[in-house]
């Protein structure tokens, strides 16, 4: 037994010995060449912003080499991010932050405060206006985070077939979405089968599939508000009984499908006439279905509503990791990514709009919005955007709020008043149990 | 007698013996051992893999207590078992029997009866997704086409937890109708022949002789589905994600969604302990229920 302890106690000397020749052999480079490691998002577009920037990057400063890193494929860039926390392997700088999971990150000390730097104010200041900037403050009055790129959620329409259906004037509100969709759902060749919806939600109840349809219209219908106030669950209110009621009728009525839609996207094979995403989506339909002939507006609202329609921005930020060993530069190669030429290179490359207050006003981006204007539709959206509270157990809370979405909007088991009621009460008490 | 001295006591091929076993308990230490000892550790803390860990001593057990999402994924998996283990049993055995009696291309339908079990679990499920769809399944466009309603296989909540179960049996049913035919063929065959002398008939050899003689493997392939159904996972996280309304959403999705979703890793090493304690306690009963038969 004794032998066999001792075969197995040198057996894992020597592999951590050997684990640890490798760790120096990939240790930081010397000062003298000073690196700094950048994870961009994994899709081809902004793997493609992200070459280009750190090609400039490199050629204006050899003192400070970038090396850039699309983020390692996984289910969610949270889940790689959190494991490389935990493994200390994090990177110097990533662009691919979603507030919503700046808690974590935060609470594990994986990030520095970004304010720490002294031009940080003026730096996020010139960019981004002050009402905007202040909702990524944290708890503790730091800012983890600069605001790179919003993604306002809006509604995309088939311009074809709503013609084909006799609608003229896109839908603003819930009454006139539902006056069109029942001239647009319909069963063209008479099967019995519908063949053109008004529209579709994956009805899987996934946590973030509500960052599509019931956050954005939640901020839309609450006037801009978000799930918590002052740290308590709020979202328990009659906008978001709204929400609920609207996409429970839209079920109810039939204007959306109880089912799995397999073969590609329901919009792009025309097969529903309106769906509710981001400017992303706008390269995907140019791509993958060049023919069809799309508007975007923003998001229906409840028949009352008055006054500009906000949404959801789906954000991505930029963080600088606690790992690094050169804050400074790190912070300047920040700096770089978020000037004026290189946020229309953002618009150009990417498709995405920089969180900027003078998008629509900076001469160098009008050029672009001439020949865009799509994407001038998201821009005029973007200073009615919404991020995420910076919650702990938000995709929890998420969780629950699609469970009872699901209940009562596509099932029609519970009424809205309820469901809200139910998804506020397990929110709190998730929050009770984690704190 | 010292470790050392014991293994230089040992003949060579003594000595030996220990060497073939040692990449085994390497990997029973780093897999089994380490994992379950750690996991015993996470059910007294708050850990989501990036912070340092917690002591919360038993709030984990406290909160699954008053959780009834726990509750609600334990009678979810019940009513799996429920439906599962008598329709894996009754089909296997009814195919069995089919295949032990001579039948042509009894080979063919051997081969193939077992063709699902080798076939990847998240295939069979992608597949089966495209039979079940409502608007444009297979299964339901047959049911309209001979004038009957299409049926809400996955998208009811009534519905689901069957559907599935339904299909989790074709995709297993392979191994147990394999399991039968052993059983099968282990019957003397002197039975069958005196009891035809006494006057039974098909139905009396099949109820007096057959079944009782199946009895041990009846009850390994309860024992078998019993385990295999409490681990439920891929066949409601590919097809469902746990809905309609939780009603699909089984033990371990919930274990999963816990750990991988949520980074709750004490609660979900809580909560898999309670289900462990629960398996046991099924099979122990199960197995009293085998010796009592066994003694009777």
């Amino acid at each position: 037994v004794r032998f066999l302890l001792n075969t197995l106690i040198s057996g894992l000397l020597i592999a951590l010995t050997a684990g640890c020749a490798r760790d120096g052999a990939a240790g930081p480079a010397p000062a003298s060449s000073r690196e700094i490691t950048y994870w961009a998002a994994p899709n081809t577009q902004e793997i493609e912003l992200a070459e280009t920037l750190v090609v400039a990057w490199n050629q204006l400063h050899p003192e400070i080499h970038v090396r850039m890193q699309p983020i390692p494929v996984s289910q969610s860039t949270e889940e790689v991010l959190l494991a490389a926390i935990a493994g200390h392997t994090t990177p110097d700088v990533c662009s691919n932050i979603w507030p919503g999971a700046l808690h974590d990150y935060m609470q594990s000390g994986g990030l520095i405060a970004l304010d720490r730097f002294s031009d940080f104010d003026s730096v996020a200041l010139s960019r981004t206006p002050r009402e905007l900037l202040e909702t990524f403050r944290t708890g503790d009055s730091h800012f983890y985070q600069l605001p790179w790129k919003t993604n306002p959620v809006m509604m995309f329409y088939n311009e074809r077939l709503f013609r084909e259906a006799g609608v003229d004037s896109i839908p603003r509100t819930y009454s006139e979405y539902f006056a069109a969709a029942e001239k647009i759902t319909r069963d063209i060749d008479g099967d019995g089968q519908t063949d053109v919806w008004m529209g579709e939600r994956v009805i899987r109840p996934i946590w973030w599939q509500r960052l599509f349809d019931f956050y954005p219209f939640y901020i839309g219908a609450s006037n801009g508000s978000m799930l918590f106030r002052k740290d308590e669950v709020a979202f328990d209110n009659q906008a978001a009984v709204d929400v609920f009621s609207f996409f429970r009728e839209c079920y109810a009525r039939r204007f959306y499908p109880r089912t799995f839609f397999q073969g590609g996207d329901p919009f792009n094979l025309e097969k529903k006439a309106t769906d509710f995403a981001g400017p992303w989506q706008v390269s995907q339909i140019q791509k993958f279905a060049p023919q069809i002939k799309f508007g975007v507006v923003p998001l229906p609202v409840p028949d009352s509503h008055t006054g500009p329609v906000y949404t959801s921005g789906d954000y991505k930020n930029i963080a600088i990791f606690s790992t690094t060993r050169h804050s400074e530069e790190a912070w300047e190669f920040v700096k770089f990514l978020v000037s004026p030429r290189h946020d229309l290179l953002l618009l150009r490359i990417a498709n995405q709009i920089p969180v900027r207050g003078d998008l629509l006003t900076n001469p160098i981006f009008s050029e672009y919005f001439a020949k865009n204007p799509i994407m001038a539709s998201f821009a005029r959206e973007a200073p009615y955007t919404r991020g995420m509270d910076a919650a702990p157990d938000l995709r929890e809370i998420f969780d629950a709020i699609s469970q009872e979405y699901e209940s009562c909007a596509i099932y029609g088991r519970k009424s809205p008043a309820e469901a809200i009621r139910n998804a506020a009460s397990r929110a709190r008490m998730i929050a009770e149990w984690n704190r | 007698v010292t470790g050392l001295h014991f293994f230089r006591r040992l003949r060579p091929h003594g000595r030996s013996g220990y060497w073939f076993i040692l990449p085994y308990c390497i990997f029973f230490l780093a897999f089994v051992a380490y994992p379950l000892v750690f996991s015993f550790i996470l059910m007294f803390h708050r850990w989501n893999i990036v912070s340092p860990m917690e002591w919360v001593g038993l709030k984990n057990f406290l909160r699954l207590f008053s959780d009834p999402l726990f509750y609600r994924s334990l009678r979810n998996t019940l009513l799996f078992l429920a439906i599962h283990i008598p329709l894996q049993a009754a089909v296997a055995l009814g195919f069995s029997l089919l295949l032990h009696s001579r039948v042509r291309f009894r080979g063919v339908f051997r081969a193939l009866y077992f063709f699902p079990v080798v076939v990847s679990g998240v295939v069979v499920t992608i597949l089966w997704q495209q039979l079940y769809s409502f608007d444009y399944g297979i299964l339901n466009r047959l049911l309209t086409a001979t004038g009957l309603p299409r049926i809400p296989w996955l998208v009811d909540p009534d519905f689901s937890m069957p559907s599935i179960a339904v299909m989790a049996t074709w995709k297993n049913v392979g191994i147990y109708i394999v399991l039968f035919l052993v059983g099968l063929q282990n019957i003397p065959r002197e039975l069958y022949e005196a009891s035809e002398i006494d006057g039974a008939g098909r139905r009396k050899q099949f109820l007096h002789i057959t079944l009782p003689m199946l009895n041990p493997t009846i009850m390994v392939i309860i024992v078998l589905s019993t385990i295999g159904g409490f681990s439920l996972f891929i066949e409601p996280y590919v097809l469902t994600g746990g809905g309609p309304m939780q009603s699909t959403l089984s033990g371990m999705l919930y274990i999963y969604n816990q750990a991988f979703y949520f980074n709750h890793m004490g609660y979900a090493a809580a909560l898999g302990f309670v289900f462990a304690l629960i398996i046991l306690a099924v099979v122990l009963i199960q197995r009293k229920v085998i010796e009592r038969d066994r003694t009777a």
